[in-house]
């Protein structure tokens, strides 16, 4: 009787420890799969404040053309006719012609809408981050056209060659979740 | 097939090829898919067409007593168009620990129009949106009290600001100017309306971008209207609102937000004009009143909205804005003929250059804040001799830099508005940059860029959409 109880007692012993080491293993791989699932990634990003608009943009990204695209936020835009972001500063004409127009790609589409306002729409395929037209807008008007980098473009990589180069620390690591710093309370780009 | 064939057959070929490949090659055209951008293609419409407009047919009395003070700002830049005033009544030079004495705020339309005030009234252009008409208030000095308002229906969009002129002020009589430019002329005391010109409509004139920006002018019992369109000046008789004369415009040179400045040189009065077209100095008297003494199409941009600055040893002093830089030219007169000589013209980084405001010329030297494009210099105060524009005699560090807003001097002070409301308290100086004190007046304010306006002590300024009386009397 005491061998049999012996014996009962050690299988119980192996089934637990196997129940236990079961439990653990699978309460392990959940617990990994549930922080892989909540963990931020951090891509990179620009602080539109802080750009300085210096082009590099356009020259150091390790994609051609560059990741770095100008957005623009419609609700800071004033819809001018002359737009400093348009058209090169002291513009022969108000017009679509291509001897007014700064951005170097025509990557910028102008559309009246009715008198006295125009809309600008950014052609993301065209545009390669020069920043010409983000300059133009800071200096004449309200700073709706800025640079974002376009995550479905950028590779990520450890070490952003136009973070290394930016004059201004402008590029920064932020939480993938919080991927774009767009301007203003609204913007057309379908990323932010 | 022997071997000579086969390389017969071989050589023949490859002729052949070749041949054809030089010619699809000839025929390639490497920019087919290029695509030639045109003007037009933004679907631009036809333009707005003027519309019918009664000039002074709206009127509202809510008062009739006011405070009678003794002084004036009559116009833009003030009594002598150099933007200083010259009152003997000390001013404050801190605010120490206390708030700035305001004594009323009002709310206006969005638009950066400044005060012109006279004896006790303050007159002011706005537009309101409510009752979608451009509208000369009239507010008593001292406690910011509506006297009357005239005014006409008239609908036009926010635009980065409506109304941006300063009516013209004299004993006897208003002159404003509208947005869509249209000149209003009336009893300074009572509000009667005596007389209008739809300046768009009757000379075929296009209206500047964000609307007018010239302020008029009141000059021995004429107004001067810069029209550009079918005539590029007119004088009108203010008493009875007959034409006295028009400049003929043949070069179709058009109407900027730039005003007319008076300015005697070489025994002549004259009027300096920048049109978008060319810089003109147009005869103010005489037979020849109304004509084109000197004229300069080296300046030349498309949006101007400083006026000139007269120097009075003959040189003329011209900044813009939107990438356009200064320029300094030169008059001269020989036997009644007058030629200017352009000494020097540079881009916005190159030297004092400012977006809106007109600079000041003070103790014989210009001050301005250069615009955003200034480069390192950008929206800084600096001090510049006129002999040489470009070479900066100080500036005021990159740690103090302001926006477009004014800039004036009263009492040897200089008082500087931020974008955001901030007034600043300088000592002007022609050695450096003395920063005495600064406050936030206007709370939460923006585009504060109307031109200042004082009159016994009591200042003037505005943001977009409030205008704000501040007493800075010690």
């Amino acid at each position: 009787m005491e061998n049999n109880s012996k014996s009962k007692n050690r299988r119980e012993f192996i089934q637990s420890g196997v129940r236990l080491s079961l439990a653990l293993a699978l309460g392990g791989v959940g617990g990994l799969a549930l922080s892989k699932v909540i963990e931020d990634d951090w891509v990179w990003q620009i602080d539109p404040f802080e750009c300085t608009q210096c082009g590099r943009c356009a020259t150091d990204c390790v994609m051609s053309p560059s990741a770095v695209k100008c957005v623009h936020a419609y609700d800071l835009c004033g819809y001018c006719d002359l737009c400093g972001g348009y058209l090169k500063p002291d513009a022969n004409a108000l017009s679509t012609a291509a001897e007014n127009q700064l951005c170097p790609t025509a990557a910028i589409e102008r559309k009246f809408i009715e008198e006295p306002y125009f809309e600008y729409h950014i052609i993301e395929d065209l545009c390669i981050g020069c920043a010409k037209c983000v300059k133009g807008c800071t200096s004449f008007g309200n700073g709706s056209l800025h640079l974002q980098i376009i995550h479905d473009i950028c590779l990520n990589c450890n070490e952003c060659s136009i973070a290394r180069v930016c004059p201004s620390d402008a590029i920064k690591r932020v939480p993938a979740s919080e991927a774009y710093k767009v301007k203003g309370d609204f913007t057309n780009n379908p990323e932010s | 097939m022997d071997s000579k064939q086969i390389i017969k057959i071989v050589s023949y070929s490859l002729g052949i090829i070749s041949l054809v490949f030089f010619f699809w090659w000839l025929n390639a055209n490497p920019t087919r898919d290029f695509e030639i951008l045109e003007e037009g293609a933004d679907n631009r419409g036809a333009g707005l067409e003027a519309q019918e407009v009664e000039i002074g047919e709206y009127f509202e009395q809510f008062a009739t007593g006011y405070t009678e003070l003794s002084e004036t700002w009559p116009r833009f830049r003030g009594e002598d168009f150099d933007n200083i005033s010259k009152s003997p009544v000390k001013l404050i030079d801190n605010f120490g620990n206390d708030s700035p004495r305001i004594l009323w705020t009002k709310e206006l339309g969005e638009g950066h129009s400044g005060a012109a005030i006279y004896e006790g009234l303050v007159y002011i252009l706005d537009y309101n949106e409510e009752e979608r008409a451009d509208i000369l208030r009239c507010y008593s000095l001292l406690d910011g009290k509506e006297m009357w308002v005239r005014g006409y229906n008239l609908n036009i969009k926010r635009n980065h600001g409506m109304s941006r002129t300063i009516p013209a002020i004299t004993e006897d009589y208003i002159l404003t100017m509208g947005p869509m430019c249209h000149v209003m002329c009336l009893d300074r005391e009572t509000g009667d309306f005596l007389w209008g010109l739809d300046v768009a409509r009757e000379y075929e004139s296009e209206v500047p971008l964000w609307y007018t920006g010239q302020c008029p002018l009141i000059d021995e019992g004429k107004a001067i209207i810069a029209t550009g369109g079918n005539a590029l000046m007119v004088a009108v008789d203010m008493e009875t609102g007959e034409k006295l004369w028009e400049t003929p415009n043949p070069e179709g040179w058009k109407m900027s937000h730039s005003s007319v400045m008076p300015y005697t040189f070489g025994g002549r009065k004259m009027y300096v004009y920048s049109a978008i077209g060319a810089l003109v100095g147009i005869a103010s008297d005489g037979d020849d009143a109304g004509e084109i003494l000197w004229q300069t199409t080296v300046w030349n941009h498309s949006v101007v909205a400083a006026s000139p600055v007269c120097i009075p040893d003959g040189k003329i002093f011209m900044t813009a804005g939107y990438g356009a830089g200064g320029m300094l030219a030169e008059l001269t007169e020989n036997n009644g003929n007058y030629s200017i000589e352009i000494i020097t013209k540079y881009a916005p980084r190159e030297g004092l250059a400012s977006e809106q405001q007109t600079p000041l010329y003070w103790n014989g030297h210009l001050f301005g804040i250069l615009p955003k494009d200034g480069g390192p210099g950008r929206n800084q105060l600096v001090c510049v001799h006129p002999d040489n524009p470009q070479e900066m005699v100080w500036t005021s560090g990159s740690e103090n830099r302001f926006g477009l807003g004014p800039y004036f001097i009263a009492d040897g002070k200089m008082f500087i508005l931020n974008d955001d409301g901030t007034l600043f308290i300088a000592r002007p100086s022609t050695e450096r940059y003395i920063e005495m004190d600064k406050v936030k007046v206007i709370e939460n304010g923006h585009d504060a860029w109307a031109p200042f306006a004082i009159a016994n002590g009591y200042l003037i300024m505005r943001d977009a959409t409030n205008v704000v009386c501040i007493d800075l009397n010690i």
